[in-house]
């Protein structure tokens, strides 16, 4: 995909781990993995997020991509509700199962292979197509709202993704900061532990 | 009045322990309590505390957890979305609301313990909006009944503020310092507006600038929402509950009211509740419903019995009707130089210089303009969800994190009986239907959507911003079940009793007539306070006759 581009090579967020409280490391660092079996997610199913991933959040790095696999996987297998749900669409596990679904047979349709089999290209062309609700006929999208689909996994990816502290260090997000806070806050201003600037013009 | 020394606790909330018996068969007013209020959020926690140190036997019951800041509360986004009410809410209408985090808090300390701590008073105005711009309703109270509250809440919470307030009718000071230094997404806002002319000031928060009943200081570390783990904000969860228990209180946690109960003559009896999977009942002489905008009239219209078949109190049928929420547009512009949004207290700066109705800007009402920070989980998921940015578009505004600037609207969104909460087919864990929200923008408010993106452009365009996005977004439910003199129109009346049933009281958001253009949570504490004095002195009548 595209070459990591940061304004922050340096900065590594985690080096900060030891000023964090321990509740707060101890769930961070969990999103490093190694992380369990999924528990909802088919072998086949957990591809199929991985690759819509890539395309969601513009990276291809398998390392925190396998969070952002799991972290769906735990969403599902929650019994906690999904704050909202549109009226008329099913239940997040049913729209993420029959959802996958229909998008390898969308693929199967229009360029005659699964999902995973077709480029890069095609399948962000229909990620689009799915995000407008304009992909091509098929009866599963009587069921399936198109965009909900879209939204549901696309909104669950980010979450993850931006959760994760490799993310952080290059976006040059100061994460935790209980207890030390925050002391400069002002315009120009940055504590001597946050990130700083290697490109300034 | 003297303050009683059960006003002084610990804020480890480790209270709990011992006061909560984890054999709900042995509660501490199992027999009767006084007053039972459902949910423990901001009009919960005042209500309580003000009733038990007026001496009632008081039985608070909140669906969710009872909070350790220390132990639960994390510096993360993702794990802390568990303060919200993440049961699942059906969503309808043109412009489907996004519930959970956004707007509804579980647990003891409710919205409180998430909230941004952006503390208002509302304008004269506010309250009779019918009579002023010909649209929507009066209340049935005005400022003037509500401003002694308004002292008496920021004083026992230490508000702190500007010394000078310019709009509105309270013109300061507060009772603490306003905060300092502020964040540079703030700096950037107030300097914006000097350079057109705009007044602004330092948000009055409900986070304190200095020391105050045995907590610190803010140290703008940034996780308002998120829940303040150094206990610097107040939320009703380590200021009013635990003060409330010490006073008598008892607060049943984790405990789900499935059902308001009525006896022959009408009169409300007490509420049923589930706890761990089990069923038991609270009998009481008054029931306080706090459970805010939508599971206030999931309850009242899932309580229907025989003498009530369309749902308690609601012989108007406006049980579930008007509810509003604000405008909540996120405005972002792009700085050369960095801005850092993610550091210190979110809300720092803000201006009302577009509160009150200005008839050549074409439409009625107005907002308020606060500064706004925000962290990559947040802004990532609204862009996606709200914004329908992603890919690479997502990637590259992301790897920019820390050069844009942010504005928030919170703008008035006018009365709509079309905006309703009501039941649906399907059934929750306790067997309850779920709720149907359903909410649209209204020709007024996309006039006033409009004008204040375009008013937060050209704040941040004066500092070189350049506008980068906006983000449809939405802040804070109030109304469906409105207080009002008439009860063919409203569900309570001005002390926020039901028309329809003496013994209960609906005591939260929910009774909001009007929305107000800005942040409303001093306004339902000092209507909560108001409430509370008005039982007390009811009672003292009871007593007396
Ligand atoms: C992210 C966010 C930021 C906010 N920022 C601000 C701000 O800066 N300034 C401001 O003024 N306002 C803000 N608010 C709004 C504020 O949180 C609400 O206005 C306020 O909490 C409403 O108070 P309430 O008492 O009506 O209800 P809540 O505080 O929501 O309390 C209701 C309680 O009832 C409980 N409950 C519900 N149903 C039941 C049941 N059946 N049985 C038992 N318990 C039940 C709930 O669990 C909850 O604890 C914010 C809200 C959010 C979510
Ligand atoms: S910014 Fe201040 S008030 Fe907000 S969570 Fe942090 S310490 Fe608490």
């Amino acid at each position: 995909m595209q070459e990591i581009r940061t304004r922050y090579p340096k900065y590594d967020v985690l080096k900060e781990q030891e000023h964090w409280d321990e509740h707060t490391r101890e769930i961070v660092k969990k999103r490093l993995g190694p992380f369990p079996k999924n528990n909802f997610l088919s072998d086949h199913e957990a591809d199929m997020i991985l690759s819509i991933a890539m395309h969601i959040v513009y990276d291809n790095r398998k390392d925190i991509l396998d969070y952002v696999v799991h972290h769906m996987d735990t969403t599902i297998s929650s019994p906690i509700g999904e704050d909202q749900r549109k009226v008329g669409t099913p239940e997040q596990k049913t729209l993420i199962r029959q959802g996958l679904k229909a998008i390898d047979k969308l693929a199967q349709q229009q360029y005659n292979a699964s999902f995973l089999e077709i480029d890069p290209n095609q399948q962000l062309s229909l990620l689009e197509d799915l995000q407008k609700g304009k992909a091509q006929q098929l009866k599963d999208w009587q069921q399936i709202p198109q965009k909900e689909l879209f939204k549901k996994l696309a909104t669950n990816i980010v979450s993850a993704y931006y959760s994760h502290p490799i993310v952080w260090s290059e976006i040059g997000y100061g994460g935790p900061a209980y207890p030390r806070g925050y002391v400069r806050v002002e315009k120009g201003l940055t504590d001597p532990w946050e990130a700083k600037r290697d490109d300034k013009e | 009045m003297t303050k009683n020394n059960n006003d002084y606790v610990t804020h480890d909330c480790d209270h709990y322990d011992s006061h909560r018996l984890n054999h709900l068969n042995k509660r501490k007013y199992g027999d009767e309590a006084d007053v039972c209020i459902v949910g423990a959020g901001a009009a919960g926690g005042v209500l309580a505390y003000e009733l038990s140190k007026a001496g009632f036997k008081v039985v608070v019951i909140e669906a969710g957890p009872f909070w350790n800041p220390q132990t639960d509360f994390a510096s993360d986004e993702l794990a802390m979305e568990s303060l919200a009410w993440n049961d699942t809410r059906l969503v309808a209408g043109s412009d489907p609301l996004s519930m959970g985090h956004n707007n509804s808090g579980r647990g003891v300390g409710g919205g409180t313990v998430h909230f941004t701590g952006v503390f208002y008073r509302f304008h004269e105005s506010d309250f009779k909006v019918k009579t002023q711009d010909g649209v929507a309703d009066d209340w049935p109270i005005s400022y003037q009944d509500l401003e002694p509250y308004y002292e008496k809440i920021e004083k026992d919470i230490a508000v702190s503020g500007p010394k000078h307030f310019p709009w509105g009718p309270f013109q300061g000071p507060y009772p603490y310092p306003e905060r300092e230094p502020i964040s540079a997404n703030s700096q950037i806002f107030r300097m914006g507006c000097e350079k057109l002319g705009l007044r602004s000031v330092v948000a009055p928060l409900a986070i304190l600038s200095a020391p105050f009943d045995g907590r610190p200081p803010c140290i703008n570390r940034g996780f308002c929402n998120q829940g303040c783990k150094p206990n610097a904000k107040f939320s009703t969860l380590i200021h009013h509950i635990p003060k409330a228990i010490k006073h008598g209180a008892e607060v049943l946690s984790d405990c789900m009211v499935t059902q308001v109960n009525v006896d022959k003559s009408g009169k409300v009896t007490g509420v049923t509740f589930v706890h761990d999977k089990k069923e038991y009942f609270q009998k009481a002489k008054v029931v306080i419903l706090s459970n805010f905008c939508i599971e206030t009239p999931r309850l009242l219209l899932h309580s229907a019995c025989p003498q009530f078949p369309d749902g308690l109190a609601n012989s108007s049928g406006m049980v579930g009707k008007e509810l509003m929420t604000h405008v909540g547009h996120d405005v972002y512009c792009k700085f050369h130089d960095e801005v850092r949004i993610y550091k210190g207290t979110p809300v720092l700066a803000a201006t009302q210089e577009f509160y009150e109705t200005d008839q050549s800007r074409g439409f009625v009402r107005g907002y308020t303009l606060n500064a706004h920070g925000s962290r990559p989980l947040g802004l990532s998921q609204n862009l996606v969800s709200k914004a329908d940015i992603w890919g690479q578009k997502l990637y590259d505004i992301m790897r920019d994190f820390n050069f844009f600037a942010q504005i928030t609207l919170v703008g008035e969104v006018l009365p709509n009986i079309n905006n309703l909460v009501t039941l649906s087919d399907e059934k929750d864990e306790y067997g309850m239907p779920r709720p149907i929200v359903k909410f649209s923008y209204g020709e007024n408010d996309n006039k006033l959507i409009a004008h204040g993106i375009k008013s937060s452009q050209e704040i941040l365009g004066a500092m070189g911003g350049e506008p980068a996005f906006v983000i449809p977004d939405t802040g804070h439910l109030m109304g469906t079940c409105r207080m009002g003199n008439d009860p063919s129109t409203s569900v309570v009346d001005g002390f926020c009793r039901s028309h329809d049933i003496p013994n209960l009281y609906i005591c939260s958001a929910s009774v909001f007539v009007t929305g107000g253009g800005c942040n409303p949570t001093e306004t339902v504490m000092a209507i909560a306070a108001r409430t509370a004095d008005h039982i007390i002195e009811e009672a003292h009548k009871g007593e007396s006759n």
